[in-house]
Formats: C-alpha cells, structure tokens, sequence
C-alpha cells in the first residue's frame, strides 16, 4: 500500500542527490540541475501533503514553486551567458577573482 | 482500494526519478546530465499525477519539462567552445560530498518517515483539479497570481537586457 | 471585500503602476535622470498613499495572505524612503551609465514591491513568492555591470546561493505546511500552541527554514554570497541592497517566528516562544557579529570591508530578534533607520570616490583629506556612527539594541556584542586613518557634483541631530512596534 511515506522517501532522496550535485557539480548549469532538484523534491512534499492530509493548498503552492523555478531558470542562465562572455568558461572554480 | 498495478507503476516512476537524478549528479557529460534531468523531471510529473494532481502533472511537464529543460539544454549548448566535441565536466573527490548528502538523507528519513509526526491520512477519491485550481487562483490566491505576473516580467526584462547583443542595446 | 483590500493595497499598486509606467517609457531611449526623477516622483505618490493608511486599524486582507499593522506600515515606509535615498544614489555614477536605465529601474521596482510585500506576508506562499521578487531582480541588478567580470561573477554567485537557499528554505516551510495542514501563519501557530507536536521536525523544519531568512540577512552561515556580491555589484545597487532587502529579509523573519513559532500574549502582553528558536536566534547572532567583524580587520577593499560590516550589522540586529519582546523589536525598528542613515552615506562617498579615481580600494584613500576634507568629514563622521560612537544616530541605536537585550536578561549576548562593537571600530578608525594621516600623492582638489553634496549634507545633519534628538524617531518606532495578533 503506498502511503504518504513513501512519496516522502522520494522526496528526501531526491533532495540529497540536489545537495550532492551542487557539492560536486563544477560547471555553473551543473549547479543549477541540483538546484532544481532541490525545487522539485519540495514539490513533491507540498502535494504529497496535499493529497494525503487534504486541501487544495499545497498543489496551489507548487504550481507557483514551478512558476518560479521557471523564472529563476531562466534568470541563472541569462546570467550563466554573461558569465560566458566575461569568462570564457562557466567552471565555477574558475569563476574566482574577487578574492577574500 | 489500491491495485497491485498502482504500487508497481509508483515504484517504476520512483526508481525512474531517482536513477535519472542520479545520472544528472554523477554524469561526467553535461549534455548527459541535462537529459536525465529530463527523466527526472518527467517521473515528477508522473508522481504528482498519481497524488491526484492531475493538472499540475501537465504543468510540470509544460513548463519544466518543455519550458525550463529547453532553456537548460540551450544553455548547455551555447556555452561550450566550438569544436568541443567532450563537454566534460570535473567532479572533484567525490567522497566527502556523497557523505554529507546521504547525512542529510538519513536526518530527512528519520524525521520524515521514521518518526512520522503526521496527521492520519484521510483516503481521498481521485478528482479532477483543474476547476478548483482555476477557482482558488482567482479567489483566496488571487494576491499571490497577480504578483507572480510581476516577478514574471521583471525577470523577462532583465534577462533579455543581460543578454542582449551590445549593438542592439540603445 | 476586493475594494477594500484594494485600499489597503494602494500604495503597492502605484509602485506596480510605476513600474509599468517606466516599462512603457524605455520603449524610447531616456537618461537616468529621467527615470530616476520619475521613480522618485512616483515613489512619493506611493508615500502620501500609505500615509493614508496609517489612521486604519490592524487586519488581514486579500483571504490572510497580507497583513496590515504598525509594524507592516513602518516596515513598507522605511522601503520606500530607503529606495528613494537610494535612487539618489543611482545619480551621476559613473559605474551606471549608457544603455539599460529604463531595467535598472524596473528592476529596483520590482525588488521593492517584493520588500512591501515581505512586510506584510502572512502565509507560507507569500513569502516564498515575496522573497524570491526580492531576489530574482537582485540577482540581475549584481549583475547589471555586463561587461565588467566582477559584476558577472557577483551575480553567478548570488544567483547561486539565493537559489539553494531559497530551495532548500522551501522544503523547510512544506514541513511546516505537513505538520499544520495550512500555509497561513495563524494556523501555524494553532498547531504549535497544542499540545502533541514534534520539537524535532519542528526545528529541522526551522533550520532548513533560516536558510532562505539567514542568506537574505546575511547571517552567518548563510553570509558568504555577501563579500563577493557587494564588491561586484553596481555599488549604488550594493548601497540599495545593504538596506533594504536587508531589512525585508528581518521584517519577514520577525513576523514569521512572532506569528507562527510564538503564542498569542498573555495577559500582561508577554509572548512565549513555542519553540526553543530563541537561543537558536542568539547563537547565529553571535557567530554573524564575530564573523562579520573579525573578517573585515583584514579587507583592503572598501566595498568588502562595508559587506563584513553589514553581516555584522545584521548580527546586532538579530540580537534583537531572539528577545521575543516590544523592546527588542522597537530597537530593531530604530537600528533599521540609523543604519540606512549610516550605510547610505559611507556607500556615497564610496561612489563619490569611486568617480573621482576610479578605485574602490582603501589604498587609494590616501590622503583625500587634503583633497576633499568636507567629503571626508561626512565619512568620518558615518563611520564612527557605524561604530557606536556618541552623540551619532549609531550610538543611539546600539543602545537600544543594548537596552533591549539587558530588559531580556540576555547578558552574555549583550557582553558579545560590546566586544564586538570594540573591535569594529578597529577597522572603521584604519579607513580613518587611511584618509586623514596617510599622505596621498595628487592634491588637486575633489568636487563632487551637486546633488552628492546635497544628499550627503542632508545624512551627515540626519547621523548627528537624530543622535541627540532622538526623541520622535523613539515614538514612532515604540508605537510600529506591534504585530498582528501579538
């Protein structure tokens, strides 16, 4: 029987595997992949919540968790560009001058 | 209530997600990576829809999926050099960074599912959203739709700005 | 019912209004100037609006997602004065000039329609969505600079960290909404006011929660987007963000702990944390104050120095925060307005300078006395406000904040932060000294133009009389000092 905890499981897994790839990702875009991992495994809480405790509320707060990954997206990777142009390279650990 | 098909369907997509986010953070190839993202995000969809969330499955699977991978791809794409036909990606060691997330996976678990502090499920029937979605939204989420139009543009207008060719700029 | 939460709303549509307005207007090519006299205008309609609102009493509106309260009205005055001021600064820069005024713009618009907005959010929703239309803008303001690396790699960096903060913040809060069934932060509070709760998921929820509030503060763990995004940034931007979404980032975290986390007040008006956050509060306090402080006895330029400050800044300011009492917020209210005071000054002579000789170096303060000893003056006398030093509107401010900790029996925090101020006025008597002692190699005389010189007179008058007469700026912030429902 599939339960809450099971969704629950997939959540945690796939927000750990987010934070792993933000730990290891050197390329900017790599980042920003583990990050909307990050995004989606709240998502999957927020509906998980929703359909087994009741309301409508977190299905409401995840579509706007994925209105706003898209906006964020789209920003890091305008961002990502100029970083390109400036750089050459989207290697975060090149992306290093400013020092201190 | 719940079919033998239903838990094998949920343990398919489950292991779908979690192998594609798997291949996303130990690719060496960020082209790789990026469609297993695609995977990934796909199982979500999947996930929502077998929560009862039927509209946004197809939400995710619009404007993550068509929308955001798109653009990640895009970006994949334009910033390797020309003739780089190996769009490596280091990884440094690897171990410490595998230690500290399955850390943060075992304190999730074990607050999450292992203690459990949650309220005793209600079962729910399946039922469309779409109706009640489109109702709160103009409703008691009225504030929070018409806001999130401005955040909209506001990150429209500056990513084009930022990347907008120099010539172009007035 | 939509009327009247449109009334309550009406200074957030004129900054929407505003915003469009200036859409519409980049469709020719204008100078800054232009924008900058037409946000300012609108900025001041957005004002007279607010002010309209102060005579109605304390409620929610727009189904719970807003509220309106003292608190909320201050917190959306001081942003929109704080923006203003910080326009002013936008003027006659040399870093923001050429095409892409009419974004700047809209872009600071939108960051502070999300900072109005934090100010009031009462749900779980609406501040994930107010602060990401704090942030998102923000991120392209750092890097508004295209061409110049510095200003790319701050904006990779803060898009970066805001991201995963903002991320990792939101799987906090969905524990939070699976624990009370509701987003709203009066049913947050219902489920943590009974009886049968579990502290442990609670304060992991709480914790990963801090991450998206810590970064947006630039507490400690979370601070260190901070150095790197100030030095890069546009420095009127890095001016903007050092105090206002600064201050949104505590105006959401106080309603948030005192709303959600706290009970209602008792009977002699005391509230009760529901949860041992507190102490949680006090230790992040004082990691961010030795943080801050420490790092910047070693920074040579002067745009980081002011980022360690800040975090340290952000680290008295939470000292205030884990009091859970009116005192501690009315001195949380009252170091908003001196810091703004304080930290838009030092940011405009850093501009003034930064104009003049193209270095935002401390090195090349050298000897500016000789060249500018009024510009200097106004400098010293911002920077030993920042220090705490009487009779300035900084030292006013730190001895409320002191005040307040020792009416909360916080002793050993309040003995942290003294240490603390002690060493900051190490780094800030060096910069002193870099200016007035050190001899400098040009000596031709440094005007700045007009409207520097009038905005700085106007906060070097502000540090000093609001440091002896600091009377009214008392009342204002004691009577602000109230949130809904507590």
């Amino acid at each position: 029987m599939i339960g809450l905890a099971h969704f629950l499981t997939v959540s945690a897994l796939l927000f750990a595997m987010g934070v792993l790839a933000i730990l290891l990702k050197r390329n900017a875009i790599g980042v920003l992949m583990g990050i909307e991992l990050i995004l989606n495994a709240a998502g999957i809480n927020f509906v998980a919540f929703s359909h087994f405790l009741g309301g409508l509320e977190g299905q409401v707060i995840t579509l706007f968790i994925i209105i706003l990954a898209a906006a964020e997206a789209a920003v890091a990777l305008a961002i990502v560009f100029s970083i390109y142009h400036n750089f050459q390279t989207i290697n975060v650990d090149q992306v290093d001058r400013l020092k201190g | 209530m719940q079919s033998s098909s239903f838990t094998l369907v949920f343990y398919a997509f489950a292991a779908l997600t979690l192998a594609a986010a798997g291949v996303v953070v130990f690719a060496r190839n960020i082209l790789y990576s990026a469609f297993s993202l695609l995977a990934a995000l796909f199982g979500v969809a999947a996930l929502y829809a077998m929560l009862g969330a039927d509209f946004l499955a197809a939400a995710q699977l619009v404007i993550y999926v068509g929308g955001i991978l798109v653009l990640i791809l895009f970006g994949v794409l334009l910033t390797q050099r020309g003739t780089h036909l190996h769009l490596r990606v280091t990884t440094r060691q690897a171990l410490p960074a595998i230690a500290a997330a399955a850390l943060v996976a075992a304190v999730l678990l074990v607050a999450m599912v292992q203690r459990a502090p949650w309220p005793a499920p209600t079962p729910r029937p399946y039922t469309p959203t779409t109706a009640a979605l489109g109702e709160a939204l103009l409703g008691k989420y009225l504030l929070p739709f018409e806001v999130v139009s401005i955040a909209l543009l506001a990150a429209l207008v500056g990513a084009v700005y930022l990347t907008r060719a120099p010539e172009h700029d007035r | 019912m939509l009327l009247s939460d449109l009334k309550l709303f009406a200074p957030e549509l004129v900054v929407a209004g505003l915003l469009l307005g200036v859409l519409i207007l980049a469709l020719k090519p204008r100078s800054w100037s232009f924008y900058a006299s037409t946000c300012l205008a609108g900025l001041a309609l957005a004002l007279v609006a607010l002010a309209a609102l102060a005579a109605l009493p304390a409620q929610s509106y727009f189904s719970s997602m807003v509220v309106h309260d003292p608190f909320a009205l201050f917190c959306r005055a001081f942003f929109l004065a704080a923006t203003m001021l910080a326009i002013l600064l936008t003027l006659r820069s040399r870093e923001l000039c050429g095409p892409g005024a009419g974004e700047f713009y809209l872009l600071l618009l939108a960051v502070l329609l999300g900072m109005m907005l934090l100010a009031g959010s009462n749900h779980l929703l609406m501040v994930y969505l107010s602060l990401e239309l704090v942030s998102v803008p923000s991120y392209l303001l750092a890097g508004f600079l295209k061409r110049e690396r510095a200003s790319s790699e701050a904006s990779l960096k803060y898009v970066i960290y805001g991201a995963l903060s903002t991320g990792v913040m939101l799987y906090g809060l969905s524990l939070l909404y699976g624990l009370s069934g509701s987003g709203s932060f009066e049913a947050l509070r219902r489920h943590f006011s009974g009886s049968s709760f579990d502290p442990g998921l609670v304060g992991l929820a709480l914790v990963m929660a801090l991450a998206g509030f810590g970064y947006k503060i630039s507490s400690a763990p979370f601070h260190f987007w901070a150095p790197d995004v100030y030095e890069g940034a546009p420095t009127a931007f890095t001016a903007f963000l050092s105090v206002g979404p600064k201050a949104a980032g505590f105006a959401v975290l106080v309603r948030f702990l005192f709303s959600s986390l706290t009970s209602q007040p008792g009977p002699t008006g005391t509230l009760l944390p529901l949860s041992p956050w507190p102490t949680l509060i006090a230790i992040l306090a004082a990691l961010t104050m030795f943080v801050g402080n420490i790092a910047a006895l070693v920074q040579h330029n002067m745009k980081r120095l002011l980022a360690y400050s800040s975090i340290a800044h952000a680290g008295y300011m939470l000292m205030a925060v884990c009091l859970v009492s009116v005192t501690g917020l009315q001195a949380m209210l009252f170091y908003f307005i001196a810091y703004a005071i304080m930290n838009l000054g030092v940011f405009l002579v850093v501009i003034v300078i930064a104009n003049a000789t193209g270095s935002e170096e401390i090195a090349t303060y050298q000897g500016l006395w000789v060249r500018a000893p009024y510009l200097v003056a106004a400098m010293g006398l911002f920077l030993l406000s920042l220090a705490g030093i009487p009779p300035l509107v900084g030292f006013v401010g730190k001895f409320y904040l002191f005040k307040a900790a020792i009416a909360g029996q916080l002793y050993w925090l309040a003995v942290v932060a003294v240490i603390n101020s002690a060493i900051s006025l190490y780094y800030y008597v060096y910069v002193l000294r870099v200016m007035f002692i050190d001899p400098g190699g040009e000596l031709t005389p440094l005007r700045p133009p007009a409207v520097h010189t009038a905005v700085l007179a106007v906060l070097v008058v502000l540090t000093v009389a609001l440091g002896i007469f600091y009377g009214p700026l008392d009342s204002i912030t004691r009577a602000s000092a109230h949130l809904l429902g507590s």
